[in-house]
């Protein structure tokens, strides 16, 4: 009977995880798109050709839309109204951003690379493991951080103000939205050209060499070849992710510096839900069709990792000589700029938390998250319940999203036809941004679902862990997939002719020999969670389940304190200590769990 | 009764035929081996018994039951494998103990000394605290065999499982295997790609070729009498000519361009049906140098010969055609050599149709 169950076990547990993503995430983003595209049932393309062929939307390019023929005369006054002032429009916005954001990543994300993969100093595994951090941290949170830093009142603006110069005025500008965007997509350069950097084997440089290649010549057709292809990835992955990406632009760019995924939300505001769906559902062509290119580009190019003797690093610093070495000095500028983008930020809350405007130190800010505690006035947005219902939905999304990621990646990692499903199904959420679930799961969860004559709710805080399960798996998946198909399959072959069960074999033997990928899986599913602000501030709009996050940017609008940011560096200095302190749990309930 | 028995037995992979129709027939007690290169199917044959494969067609009986739709854990088999799969994670104790959990062995002793036997049976006592990474390869290996025979699985299934070992570590660990084999009296199947290990330890052997069973026999017969000229090249070293046959009754054949002076006409067992053409097989061994009395004797030029300590190999040209010869002679040969060959020796390995 036991034995039944467990052999019953996995199966089940695929279909559950196929339903309770059809729940949480298909169902839900697809009654979205049908209200876009169904009018009282039948298909219809007037609300998409309206926005297509809306100039507000889609700049010089409505012409497309609203007369085909006409195209040689729009492409005229294309011209004619010359490069610079082509009106863009909201897409073509959107797409401008995300392609210098793209510029901006690469340039600061490849010195990285050349000097990780290339250089021997102190710290260096550790700082490419670092590499992986920005992409958890909240970004509401760095959003603030720029704003303590960059901002008007921002600490570099005092530092200015201390010589004589500035103020310089860098929010509500494209600048800083790109800035923020290459501090979050950087990293993600970094790390992927590192990889692919080290990957290359020294013998292949080597026999370049002596078959009478020059260093230069070497690079170019040895080690250009191997790291491009991870280069080109890392530069779609950054464009995906800035074309959708949200409250950075939202909280640095305003409604001025609008993207899509802003203008989405604004419409939510307004109740406009359905512009706000036929917006969603174009942007989702988009992110998707960009996402298959990388998919496809990516598949082709997996095959190219061999082992070898990756190349060797030189000493980064040489004594004295450091000083002469033009490529060293450099490479210290380099490490100037990258603590002030990567660093500042984060220093920044910190300082302008504990600082008044006129400098001195103040406690004015904690004081005032105190006293919101305090308050009995509705409506006010109290710190205590935010942590409290953050860490609620965390371990929430943890129980739903471990499990759906782990079955994920064993069906990921059997191949055939069931794997490229599993990615497919890995991937979708990925290319769907936070705002269309929440919107979806707003439209079908909170206000109900009509099944078998039944109205089904779910209360908003429900809706919530759904929302950050659907976005958190995938990361459990990546981290789980790959150790899970690199470990020998004869364990499992052995644990079974031993006469256990597949379950048990998964249980016993496999996820014990990847505890670590299982718990580094957990401690991202977690930090989404907690850091997750797209679909959140939709589905905790009127109710008390607001997150740290949503706290947080409630709190950057708020100008009791006058006009300084105060209370939102606090707020975030509160958050960034919570997440910090989350991972060092996980860490350290994670080394107890090793056998 | 039979240990194990497959039934024209197919396994594809994504379409591509990995064995097909391949029939066994494994009595009880056996010690059977499958040989052959790698991708002849020996590894996916094993792997189809133990139940890690599901066959496109054909039965696999274990037993006498038929084990079709049984998963793994419940075909009640013992599996050793290439690189041994110990649990990292657990000591050798708990290895070998593993699959008690899920098995209850018939007789009398408990589960800790049941492993504390297999630990003395196979020579590692007083190493179960250890974890499996301290232990060398050879005693991994034990350990590996101590884990798959602790359930007492009635089938015994070894794959590869001294590959990774040196080649002295590799001599005597067979026959280590070979004695428990015998001392339990244990349906065995033995894969390896090693065909003196094969010839070695075995009660019979099937050597497998591009996924088919080319010859199913005891050792001794798989070495004399090669059916297919595969199995001549593959087992042990050989000489292969060309001959045309002359007379099918009695069979004779005379070796192609063969001088007019030289006697070449053959006498063999048997033909291949309608065969105009056949190869034959002759071992370096019954090549005998300097033996003018032989029925046929053959005049060749020696090319190179190496010095193996107890014999030398002696690479013989003659007509064209290159021969293997094994001598045990005090000194290397001369140039010009007479090799004398009893058509007893010569086995006709495959024919073609005119």
């Amino acid at each position: 009977m036991s034995r039944w169950v467990e052999r019953a076990a996995l199966p089940v547990g695929v279909v559950a995880t196929i339903a309770t993503l059809a729940v949480v995430f298909y169902y839900p983003v697809g009654s979205v798109f049908a209200q876009a595209v169904l009018d009282a049932g039948r298909p219809t393309t007037g609300p998409l050709v309206a926005i297509l062929s809306d100039p507000f939307y889609t700049g010089v390019a409505h012409h497309l839309f609203v007369d085909p023929l006409g195209i040689p005369a729009g492409v005229f006054e294309w011209i004619t109204s010359g490069f610079p002032s082509v009106a863009l429009g909201r897409f073509g916005f959107t797409a401008y951003q995300a392609a210098l954001s793209t510029i901006a990543s690469v340039v600061l994300g490849l010195p990285g690379a050349y000097v990780l993969a290339r250089y021997d100093f102190w710290g260096r595994r550790t700082l490419k493991s670092l590499t992986i951090v920005p992409f958890v941290l909240p970004s509401i949170m760095v959003a603030v951080g720029f704003l303590a830093m960059f901002g008007r009142t921002g600490l570099l603006n005092d530092l200015l103000g201390m010589v004589g110069l500035g103020p310089i005025e860098l929010v509500f500008t494209l600048k800083i939205i790109v800035l923020a965007h290459a501090f979050y997509n950087a990293p993600l350069v970094t790390r992927l050209v590192t990889t692919a950097w080290e990957s290359v084997d020294r013998r292949q440089v080597e026999s370049a060499r002596a078959m009478g290649a020059s260093p230069l010549a070497a690079f170019r057709d040895v080690v250009l070849p191997a790291i491009l292809p991870s280069l080109l990835t890392a530069a779609l992955l950054t464009f995906v992710f800035t074309f959708m990406s949200f409250p950075i632009v939202l909280a640095l760019g305003g409604l001025e510096h609008a993207t899509v995924e802003v203008w989405i939300y604004a419409r939510v505001q307004s109740l406009d839900l359905g512009e706000a769906a036929t917006l969603a559902t174009l942007e989702t062509v988009i992110s998707l069709a960009l996402m298959y290119l990388y998919l496809r580009y990516e598949a082709r190019q997996r095959s190219t990792a061999g082992a070898g003797q990756s190349l060797p690093r030189k000493s980064l610093t040489v004594g004295w000589r450091t000083l002469r070495s033009p490529v060293r000095l450099a490479i210290a500028g380099y490490g100037i700029v990258a603590a002030i983008v990567f660093v500042g930020p984060l220093l920044s809350l910190l300082i302008e938390s504990v600082t008044a405007p006129d400098g001195s130190l103040t406690t004015a800010y904690y004081e005032f998250l105190l006293a919101q505690q305090a308050s009995s006035a509705v409506g006010t947005t109290r710190p205590l319940p935010a942590i409290v219902n953050s860490l609620v939905y965390g371990a929430g999304t943890l129980v739903l999203a471990v499990p759906m990621g782990i079955v994920v990646a064993i069906v990921a990692t059997r191949g055939g036809r069931g794997s490229r499903l599993a990615e497919a199904l890995l991937t979708a959420p990925l290319a769907v941004s936070g705002i269309i679930v929440g919107l979806g799961l707003l439209q079908t969860m909170v206000f109900g679902t009509v099944l078998f004559g039944y109205r089904l709710t779910a209360a908003g805080p429900i809706a919530i862990i759904f929302a950050h399960a659907a976005a958190a798996y995938p990361f459990v998946t990546r981290n789980v997939a790959p150790a899970l198909g690199g470990l020998d399959s004869r364990y499992r072959d052995a644990a079974r002719s031993l006469g256990a069960t597949r379950l048990r074999a998964l249980l016993e033997i496999e996820l014990p020999l990847i505890a670590a990928a299982v718990l580094a899986g957990a401690a991202f599913a977690f930090a989404i969670s907690v850091g997750e602000f797209d679909s959140t501030v939709l589905l905790a709009e009127g109710v008390d389940g607001y997150t740290m996050p949503v706290a947080l940017e409630r709190y950057v609008g708020n100008r009791s304190l006058g006009p300084n940011l105060g209370p939102a560096t606090a707020m975030g200095t509160v958050l960034l200590a919570i997440t910090s302190l989350s991972f060092v749990a996980i860490d350290r309930l994670g080394g107890r769990w090793e056998p | 009764m039979t240990g194990v028995e497959l039934t024209d037995v197919s396994v594809t992979f994504d379409g591509v035929p990995a064995i097909e129709s391949v029939s066994l027939s494994i009595a009880e007690g056996e010690f059977f081996t499958l040989v052959g290169p790698s991708g002849c199917g020996k590894t996916t044959t094993l792997r189809t018994v133990a139940g890690f494969e599901t066959p496109d067609a054909g039965v696999v009986e274990i037993s006498g039951r038929d084990v079709a739709g049984v998963p793994p854990e419940d075909r009640n088999v013992g599996v050793v494998f290439q690189n041994y799969a110990l649990f990292p994670h657990m000591s050798v104790r708990e290895n070998v103990a593993y699959g008690l959990r899920y098995r209850d062995p018939p007789g009398d002793v408990s589960d800790e000394e049941r492993v504390t036997n297999l630990l003395e049976l196979v020579d590692m006592a007083g190493m179960g605290d250890r974890d499996p990474e301290e232990l060398s390869g050879g005693q991994q290996q034990r350990i590996a065999l101590a884990r798959a025979l602790a359930p007492g699985p009635e089938v015994l299934l070894l794959d590869e499982p001294l590959s990774a070992l040196d080649a002295q570590l590799r001599e005597r660990l067979r026959v280590v295997i070979r004695d428990l084999q015998q001392e339990l009296g244990i349906t065995t199947i033995y894969v390896t790609h090693d065909q003196a290990e094969a010839l070695a330890i075995s009660d019979r052997v099937a050597v497998m070729h591009g996924g088919r069973v080319e010859q199913i026999g005891p050792p001794e017969d798989i070495y004399r009498e090669p059916a297919t000229r595969f199995v001549a090249e593959f087992i042990g070293d050989n000489n292969l000519l060309e001959g045309t046959v002359v007379s099918t009754n009695p069979p004779k054949v005379r070796l192609s361009a063969a001088d007019s002076h030289q006697e070449t006409i053959i006498p063999v067992d048997s033909l291949p049906a309608a065969s105009e053409h056949v190869t034959l097989s002759i071992r370096p061994e019954d090549v005998r140098l300097g033996d003018e009395s032989a029925p046929i004797t053959l005049s060749a030029t020696v090319e190179t010969v190496e010095f193996l300590g107890d014999t030398y190999r002696v690479h013989c040209r003659w007509n064209g055609q290159s021969l293997l010869v094994t001598y045990a002679g005090d000194s290397a040969p001369a140039e010009t050599v007479t090799l004398g060959i009893d058509p007893e020796d010569v086995a006709v390995v495959g024919g073609k149709k005119p």
